[in-house]
């Protein structure tokens, strides 16, 4: 039944607030290299606020192409990157997301359907992430792909992070008050992050995976060994070279040494690390020790194996992979301590959990009343974040960060904390007190109209800081405030371009 | 199949409208003139607030008796003969429609009085009675029914519970059943949130009537992707319904051509021509044409017998001043005369939803949903009920259940399941799965047979050895929807609570919710209904100084009940004012929330006139004024001159605490020269626009914070100001950057 707006309904009334379209879709897109396998990821998503953070977000998502994972193509230790370019315009050919034409190999162009990809990001880690390889990647990525896909290498935490969001995000926000502790086990990095209720809040990285020794399939015949698998070998004392092959005591050592390991991460246990074969181990340190009982989950390759031997499955056939994931996935099963949650909590997306992580969890979206006078700057790429402010913060940490920014020809990112978006009485006067700090410092050192100084800020007041700033875009120089975005622990951001009223923000060089 | 082929309105026998007849009656002493038939049916009702705003009512209980008298000694063929003519004399379309009568029964009745057909259908059975009710015209059922007590609605209506079924792909309406149309909406059209909404229904046994959303955004793309979803969760959870989204019948149509799943198509009725079309934009022809399309091409062609689902509600003529003289329950009747042309699968009458000036409080409310349920099943229709509330109204929760369980022992054939009650996206109150649960075992009633078939099987219902209905295990569980090869999915549960706001919790105690999650949904209700009361204290919305300035609302009563009055400021102030020329006006007014007012001016207004202010604008001293409507802009604008009014008022509050303290801006712009007039008249179509509108809503710490409000308010403002331009002219304006001269 029709009713009339109070009184209001028979003129032409046009509903300002109506920037965001609903169920107007936006596609995602998440490329994983990693040391041992591949693969792409493409979702839609609708732009929404959600009722529990009320913060925007990607909501009512579908996965429209998932691809098989695919060995990375090397050539020694070098990336093959013909093969790449190749793989990467068949997953954008088969996602829907790039035209056939495009798939001649090496071609310079982009035939991306760019305008409707949203946000996308490419990990690369592992050998992948090494020496020229991902200055390789990243280029062929940015030329076939644009720049609304962020390519981030070697970056162990944000991995960890990645993995854990595109597991256990749901999940963890399920329990709302049980910590949650993932372990991302790939080919040659195990991640861990433990979070509570949505929110990572630890984050570490081990040399524990399955391919740090290669076997001919089906057998435990050494094809090759990565430096980590040696030191193993020289510890345990097991005296093997590649082409020997390893008997069942020997491989019962190593796992065992894994095993051990990944207890000890679980458990706290930072003695087992001060040996100097687990510290060799040990990329990042994982510190969990408030939270002992944790739900374990797993992810990864091996955690895809683990959950399905534990469903009953049944495994590949010994060392189908020609690795040690198998052995490692019945291992786990074995073990009292990191079996716990086995078949009680189900981990999503398993083995896919970054590449899902990645695209559905790294880029966050900005508010939608954010300060951006001159919305051609976007995108902005690899912004250094400098410095973290508040209104107490001394005045020469305010003098450093805006004398650093000025120095940014590229542009630079201030973070501003501190900020009580709940208490109503103070928020107008400290929003307007932080205006006129940042204009001070700002004017201060002179910066070109065309250098870009982002402002982030959780709290949503971004439009009015920037107003106020600007003496309501009355300011030549070009000042961005990008609100609604949780703040991480994180050297650089990208933002993306504007899309209705809102842009993509991504973190990377997570610490 | 039994599918109805439409009657060429030119075959439609009509009368002559003649001038109006007074009629007189002398009761106890006392002489009563009723200056036409109108009059009659006005004062032969019992008192309703919208009665009273258009001078029908009685203003006594003898003068409503004396026209009961009056109506009760008429015979059919003077209403026949004598047809409520629209205000130029003239027989409407909707009225043409309710002429479209089987003239052989008529024949034998047309010489009852209406006193002798009241006695002649209390002695009959559903059939005769059902038979009847094809012979009579929409005011023909009004005034009968003006003359029949409660018991007297219920009773008849409930002979008629046979017979008043309806197929699609489910069949409602047959005796021994109740039930229901699931309204999953969203404040957003967040598909994820229905689907929260659509599983926690379901698990109820709610939906075998329909599934059915009322969209937030009205567009082919929105309706279509709305259609799609709802047909994608039918399918999967395999619930043998039908599915609907309430826009309008032209983005249906638009919607069907471009091949989405249209099973019903839904509109609003009303019963005079001027409403249905200049209001509701709908004509008979649109009509026809909506229904021979749907029984060529609806996905449910060759499945379904009733193919249109049709809402009215006492009152929306009276609301747009469209009603032609004729009271809320004859116009109600109209409607369904129309859409008795169309054998409908559902009409759903949602009395109670507008508020206080058409029904003041639970007495009328009532009463009324219980002569529209009898008229709507007297005249053939598959009727389902909705008695609602608004909190700006006098009708409670409790009201409400009373009027549910007397609809229910009158047979209706379904009530709505809004989750808890509380509709997210319209701000108003309805029945639930809860109320549709216990009224079913109150009464022995069970949801359509294939429905019922297909929730034994998901353990929603279990059927006892003596064939009784009860709830099964699964009753209320939504999360039977959420599994994936027999586990429960953790992950995606929690995703779909997490779209839905104010979501209250799922424990249930038996057929009702827990006092946990009573409680909660009761006391948010509540500070919305404070929001309403709450005087607005000037002393609370901040240290910048407004002049005061009165409404012609006298005190909340007279605004909340008569929404004219707060459009236009008294007599006495106009009188004070003096042209301004002010470049922009503020205003800043109750509205329906005093509260917004309190949490959200002290941040807005400073942040308001600082971005004014930087550009050197002429801002005439803010106004407040109590007891405000958005239209009060334009006795403002016209009063001070000034170029564009901005209104800052409180919207009327749903059941969510912290929604309760929304408000919105209204920007009003001044066509005060005949360059921008005439281009504003050219992009309207209304040659006597003088004012355009655009409006920012949601503004409160939940959606758009009043500090950040502030600023998007400025801006909008320097927007209008430089385009001459405010709504969708504006916006198309912007577009293509058309800056005037």
């Amino acid at each position: 039944m029709e009713a009339p707006v109070d009184g209001a309904a028979h003129v032409s009334i046009n509903a300002v607030s109506a920037c965001v379209k609903p169920n107007e879709r936006v596609h995602l897109l998440g490329l994983d290299f990693g040391s041992t396998t591949s693969r792409a990821l493409v979702a839609s998503a609708t732009l929404s606020r959600s009722s529990a953070s009320g913060r925007m977000e990607f909501c009512d998502t579908a996965i429209e192409f998932r691809s098989e994972p695919v060995f990375t193509p090397f050539i020694g230790q070098t990336i093959d990157i013909v093969k790449v370019t190749a793989l990467i315009h068949y997953w954008l050919q088969q996602s829907g997301l790039g035209h056939a034409s495009a798939l001649n190999i090496g071609s310079e162009t982009s035939h991306l359907n760019t305008n409707s990809v949203f946000s996308g990001g490419s990990i690369i880690t592992g050998l992948a992430a090494q020496a020229d390889n991902a200055a390789a990647l990243s280029k062929v990525i940015h030329l076939i792909v644009g720049d609304s896909v962020i390519a981030t290498a070697d970056d162990p935490c944000l991995e960890s992070w990645l993995a854990f969001m595109g597991s256990c995000s749901a999940l963890s926000r399920y329990h709302i008050d049980k910590p949650i502790l993932n372990l991302d086990i790939g080919g040659g990095t195990t991640n861990a992050a433990l979070g509570i209720n949505g929110d990572v809040l630890e984050t570490g990285c081990y040399f524990i995976g399955a391919r740090h020794f290669q076997f001919a399939v089906g057998s435990y015949q050494l094809l090759a060994l990565s430096d980590y698998g040696a030191a193993i070998l020289k510890d345990l004392q097991i005296k093997a070279n590649i082409g020997d092959t390893l008997n069942t005591t020997e491989c019962e050592k190593i796992i065992s040494f894994y095993i051990k390991a990944l207890e000890a991460i679980v458990l706290g246990n930072t003695e087992f690390f001060s040996s100097a074969l687990a510290q060799a181990h040990t990329q990042v340190a994982f510190q969990s020790h408030d939270y002992p009982k944790s739900i374990i989950t797993f992810s990864g390759g091996v955690g895809e194996l683990l959950y399905q031997h534990a469903a009953g499955g049944a495994l590949a056939s010994t060392n189908f992979f020609g690795d040690f994931g198998i052995d490692l996935a019945r291992a786990i099963a074995h073990s009292p301590i990191l079996s716990a949650n086995l078949n009680t909590e189900q981990p999503e997306n398993k083995g896919r959990a970054t590449v899902y992580g990645l695209t559905l969890h790294n880029t966050e979206i900005s508010g939608h009343t954010i300060f951006l006078p001159k919305p051609n700057c976007l995108p902005l790429r690899d912004l250094p974040i400098i410095a973290k402010l508040s209104l107490q913060s001394p005045n020469d940490q305010w003098h450093c960060a805006f004398t650093l920014a000025a120095k940014r020809e590229l542009g630079a990112c201030i973070q501003i904390i501190g900020v009580d978006a709940l208490n109503h009485d103070k928020l107008l006067d400290e929003t307007r007190a932080l205006a006129q700090k940042i204009k001070a410092y700002w004017l201060a050192n002179q910066m070109t109209n065309t250098q870009p100084l982002l402002i982030l800020i959780e709290a949503n007041i971004g439009k009015t800081l920037g107003n106020y700033v600007t003496d309501w875009g009355q300011c030549m120089q070009n000042m961005i405030v990008i609100d609604e975005v949780p703040l991480r622990n994180a050297h650089f951001v990208n933002i993306g371009r504007l899309h209705q009223q809102m842009v993509p923000v991504s973190f990377f060089g997570m610490h | 199949m039994a599918i109805k082929t439409l009657k060429d309105l030119k075959a439609i026998k009509l009368p002559k409208p003649s001038a109006p007849l007074p009629y007189f009656i002398t009761m106890h002493g006392r002489t009563f003139t009723f200056r036409d038939l109108k009059h009659v049916l006005g004062a032969a009702d019992i008192s309703k607030a919208g009665d009273r705003k258009a001078g029908l009512a009685a203003t006594d209980e003898i003068m409503r008796e004396a026209a009961r008298a009056v109506l009760s000694g008429l015979t059919l063929q003077h209403f026949f003969d004598n047809p409520l003519a629209n205000n130029q004399g003239q027989i409407d379309s909707v009225m043409w429609v309710n002429y479209d009568i089987d003239h052989t029964t008529f024949a034998t009745i047309a010489h009852f009085t209406f006193g002798e057909l009241k006695d002649d259908l209390l002695k009959s059975t559903g059939a005769h009675i059902r038979q009847i009710g094809t012979a009579l015209t929409g005011v023909m059922v009004a005034a009968l029914t003006k003359l029949l007590d409660v018991h007297e609605l219920v009773l008849l209506a409930k002979k008629l519970k046979t017979g008043a079924s309806a197929k699609a792909r489910t069949v409602v309406g047959l005796p021994g059943t109740l039930s229901s149309r699931l309204q999953p909406n969203h404040p957003t059209d967040k598909l994820s949130g229905m689907t929260m909404l659509l599983y926690t229904g379901l698990s109820m046994g709610s939906g075998d009537a329909i599934l059915g959303l009322n969209p937030a955004i009205d567009n082919v793309a929105n309706i279509s992707a709305t259609l799609h979803h709802l047909d994608k969760i039918r399918r999967e959870t395999g619930a043998p319904t039908q599915i609907c989204v309430l826009s309008h019948i032209k983005t249906q149509l638009a919607c069907l051509k471009d091949g989405a799943p249209v099973e019903i198509m839904f509109q609003s009725l009303a019963g005079t021509e001027r409403t249905l079309t200049d209001e509701f934009d709908v004509t008979v022809e649109l009509l026809d044409h909506a229904y021979e399309t749907m029984q060529a091409t609806s996905p449910l062609a060759g499945i379904a017998e009733n193919f249109m689902y049709f809402e009215t509600g006492q009152g929306s003529e009276l609301t747009y001043n469209k009603h032609e003289g004729m009271d809320m329950a004859t116009t109600e009747a109209l409607c369904y005369g129309l859409a008795r042309r169309y054998s409908p699968f559902m009409v759903n009458n949602v009395t109670g939803f507008i508020g206080p000036e058409t029904h003041l409080d639970n007495h009328e409310m009532i009463y009324s949903c219980l002569q529209d349920h009898f008229m709507g099943k007297l005249m053939g229709l598959a009727m389902g009920m909705a008695p609602c509330y608004t909190l700006h109204s006098q009708v409670t929760i409790e009201g409400q259940q009373m009027a549910t369980e007397l609809l229910t022992a009158a047979g209706a054939n379904f009530f709505m399941d809004v989750y808890l009650g509380t509709d997210r996206m319209l701000a108003y109150f309805d029945t639930s799965g809860h109320d549709d649960q216990t009224l079913r075992e109150t009464y022995n009633l069970r949801p359509a047979p294939e429905f019922l078939a297909w929730a034994i099987s998901r353990g929603i219902f279990i059927e006892d050895a003596d064939g009784n209905v009860q709830r099964g295990a699964n009753w209320g569980n939504p999360k039977i929807f959420c599994t994936a090869e027999g586990k429960f999915q953790e992950s995606e549960f929690q995703r779909l609570q997490e779209s839905v706001p104010a979501i209250y919790g799922f424990e249930n105690a038996g057929a009702r919710p827990s006092n946990r999650v009573a409680r909660l949904m009761k006391a948010n209700q509540a500070i919305g209904r404070e929001a309403i009361y709450a005087d607005l204290r000037p002393a609370e919305i901040g240290d910048i100084a407004l002049r005061e300035l009165h409404t012609a609302a006298n005190n909340k009563s007279e605004h909340l009940n008569d929404p004219a009055l707060g459009a236009m400021l008294a007599d006495s102030v106009l009188k004070t004012l003096k042209a301004e020329h002010n470049d922009v006006q503020i205003v800043i007014s109750d509205g329906l929330s005093a509260e917004a007012i309190h949490h959200n001016i002290p941040n807005l207004l400073p942040v308001l006139l600082d971005g004014l202010n930087s550009r050197k604008l002429n801002i005439g001293q803010p106004i407040l004024a109590l007891f405000g409507r958005v239209k009060l802009a334009e006795s403002i604008g016209d009063a001070l001159a000034a170029q564009l009014i901005v209104t800052l008022i409180g919207e009327r509050p749903g059941g969510d605490a912290l929604a309760s303290r929304s408000m919105s801006a209204y920007f009003a712009y001044r066509l005060n020269d005949k360059a921008t007039q005439k281009a504003a008249a050219d992009f309207s179509g209304n040659a006597e626009i003088h004012y355009e509108y655009s409006v920012l809503s949601n503004i409160y710490s939940g959606g758009l914070p009043s500090i950040e409000a502030g600023s998007v308010i400025a801006e909008k403002v320097f927007e209008i100001l430089q385009y001459k331009a405010a709504g969708n002219r504006l916006e198309n304006l912007m577009q293509h950057h058309l800056i005037p001269h």
